[in-house]
């Protein structure tokens, strides 16, 4: 029986990808960089692990010695963590497999002999299926899955020399600035978009977090065109994803391109002064007006 | 001189598809066509890189018939020339067939010193041609790409990944995908639109590639896409008095056990 091939660089995400690869049916190969994870993984009901060892151990680095490996073991379904490193490795790999590749399957079933995987589409305005000729590989995103409990029998670890790709220079690598809040895991979000005329009037929003108990996030526009947050709290299809409690949208018009990021949270809340703008569909509740005049008449209520 | 590439896809404008409620299918039957939005920033970067060191910068796009109406489009961005192979099966085809065709291309009107893709389409974002692309033509890869500078023959780019930036360098041809952060991409002047009438346009008969009935079946089919369904309360206070609709709204909120 082929195999279904695991990897990310990402320890938890790789401890993740257990969960789908054993519901497949098939023997579950684990590769890994790390002698501690590759036990783990081994642990945790990978039948087999294969320890890579090589000069680099980046993604881009092993994806050819990768792609040649799986080549070589007739691989029939690889999934890779889907951060952007891995989203490069399976994409050489998929080329060298001459294989289909879903980008961020959402679920996966094996059917009929292919590999059935469900993603979305125009940025989340439309779901789909597809439907992928063996071998398969598909990217799966953080927290698609939840970890396996460990198995009644740990599988076996084997090391294997690879050679790594070094045409590419890796220079240096600096850590993105972070103010160390991870705003997935907020209960309630108060999110800001462009109906802010400047950084200083995110205080409002800020007054408002604070009487809700919620952290801030924002549009990708604040982040990266702006610079106002940091870039870890934009949401969106480049940016995170949330599932809060409460999404308090301000100031932002709901693009798809943005709403893909939030679209899971329980309550949705918009207020934007254009009452035609997407979000009021996307909303649960919404007031239509200024956010300069709403914001701080909803902080004082709030502490009421 | 630097001789560069780059490809873009000719997609359908998200904003003007409808979801058709009795049966969530994509209505697209208004949707109007645009250069996908990554590319035009691959294209800014491409264009720049030339008017500010010389060289040239050839576009390249594999779609359906409709990818023919870009033509004056990209040409206005900056590109000297376009390739462009028009044809049927781009409807089905998959990131493994659109990679096979651009490289196949790419042997047939290259070598380039550079090739440069946006980090994913509007449509699909499969992100998956620019690393398949040099994959298949063996070619160094850098994939979502913040900054870059090319020097002579030394290519030096800034990549943004999940929790950090990594500054990288590579020498000789290689394939580039960038972040929209990258640039803003121009709005082609009067001038520059009227220029583009004057460039060359080259369509490529996908039967000119040379590539198999396998090089040209998709591994992944997609089945008929059903529109995302949201399933909302929308429910909207709009009265001219500010505080009466705080207040209805701190009511939801209570009652949905948020405040």
């Amino acid at each position: 029986m082929a195999a279904t091939f695991i990897f990310s660089e990402d320890a938890v995400l790789a401890r993740q990808l257990l969960t789908p690869a054993l519901a497949l049916g098939q023997p579950v190969v684990a590769l890994a960089t790390d002698p501690a994870e590759a036990g783990r993984l081994a642990e945790l009901g990978a039948g087999r692990v294969l320890l890579l060892k090589a000069a680099a151990t980046s993604p881009e680095a092993l994806a050819p010695a990768i792609a040649g490996l799986l080549a070589r073991e007739q691989a029939g379904v690889v999934l890779v963590g889907g951060t952007s490193s891995g989203k490069h490795l399976a994409a050489h790999v998929a080329a060298v497999l001459k294989a289909g590749l879903t980008t961020d399957a959402k679920a996966l079933a094996l059917v009929d002999g292919k590999l059935e995987t469900e993603r979305i589409l125009y940025a989340g305005l439309a779901v789909c299926t597809e439907v992928v000729t063996l071998p398969a590989v598909a990217t799966i995103p953080q927290r698609t899955f939840l970890a396996t409990a460990p198995a009644a029998q740990a599988g076996t670890v084997e090391t294997l020399e690879v050679e790594a790709d070094t045409r590419v220079s890796v220079l240096g690598v600096v850590p993105l600035e972070s103010d160390g809040v991870d705003i997935t895991a907020a209960v309630k979000l108060v999110s800001v978009g462009r109906g802010f005329g400047r950084k200083e009037d995110l205080a409002l929003a800020r007054e408002l977090g604070g009487a809700l108990k919620a952290e801030l996030a924002c549009t990708r526009g604040i982040a990266e065109d702006e610079h106002w947050l940091p870039i870890e709290r934009y949401i969106g299809i480049s940016g995170q994803t949330v599932k809060p409690e409460l999404y308090l949208a301000v100031g932002l018009s709901g693009q798809v391109q943005h709403m893909v990021g939030c679209r899971e949270s329980k309550v949705i809340v918009a207020i934007n002064k254009d009452e035609q703008a997407p979000i009021f569909e996307a909303a649960d509740y919404g007031i239509v007006g200024d956010l300069y005049t709403v914001l701080p008449l909803l902080t004082a209520a709030l502490k009421n | 001189m630097p001789k560069l590439l780059v490809c873009y896809k000719w997609v359908l404008n998200e904003q003007d598809i409808k979801i058709r409620p009795d049966d969530l299918s994509l209505d697209t039957t208004r949707a109007k066509g645009k250069i996908s939005d990554f590319d035009r920033n691959a294209i800014e970067e491409a264009s720049l890189i030339v008017e500010q060191q010389g060289g040239t910068v050839d576009a390249l796009s594999y779609g359906t018939p409709a990818v023919k109406q870009s033509v004056k489009d990209v040409l206005s961005r900056g590109p000297n020339r376009l390739l462009w192979v028009g044809d049927p099966s781009a409807e089905e085809a998959d990131a493994c067939v659109i990679a096979n065709v651009l490289a196949a291309a790419v042997r047939k009107h290259g070598p380039y010193d550079l090739i440069l893709c946006g980090e994913g389409s509007s449509d699909m974002f499969y992100q998956q041609i620019p690393a398949r692309l040099a994959a298949l033509l063996d070619l160094p890869c850098l994939t979502f790409v913040q900054k870059m500078t090319l020097e002579g023959s030394v290519l030096t780019a800034q990549r943004k990944l999940g929790d950090c930036t990594e500054q990288v360098s590579v020498t000789g041809p290689a394939v580039v995908s960038v972040l929209s952060e990258i640039n803003k991409p121009r709005i082609p002047s009067l001038k520059q639109v009227l220029g583009a009438a004057k460039k060359p346009s080259e369509e490529i008969a996908l039967a000119s590639l040379g590539l198999g009935a396998d090089d040209l079946a998709p591994r992944a089919v997609r089945k008929s896409p059903k529109g995302f369904l949201m399933n909302r309360k929308n429910v909207v206070y709009k009265e001219s008095d500010a505080a009466a609709n705080v207040a209805r709204l701190v009511a939801s909120l209570a009652a949905e056990g948020l405040r």
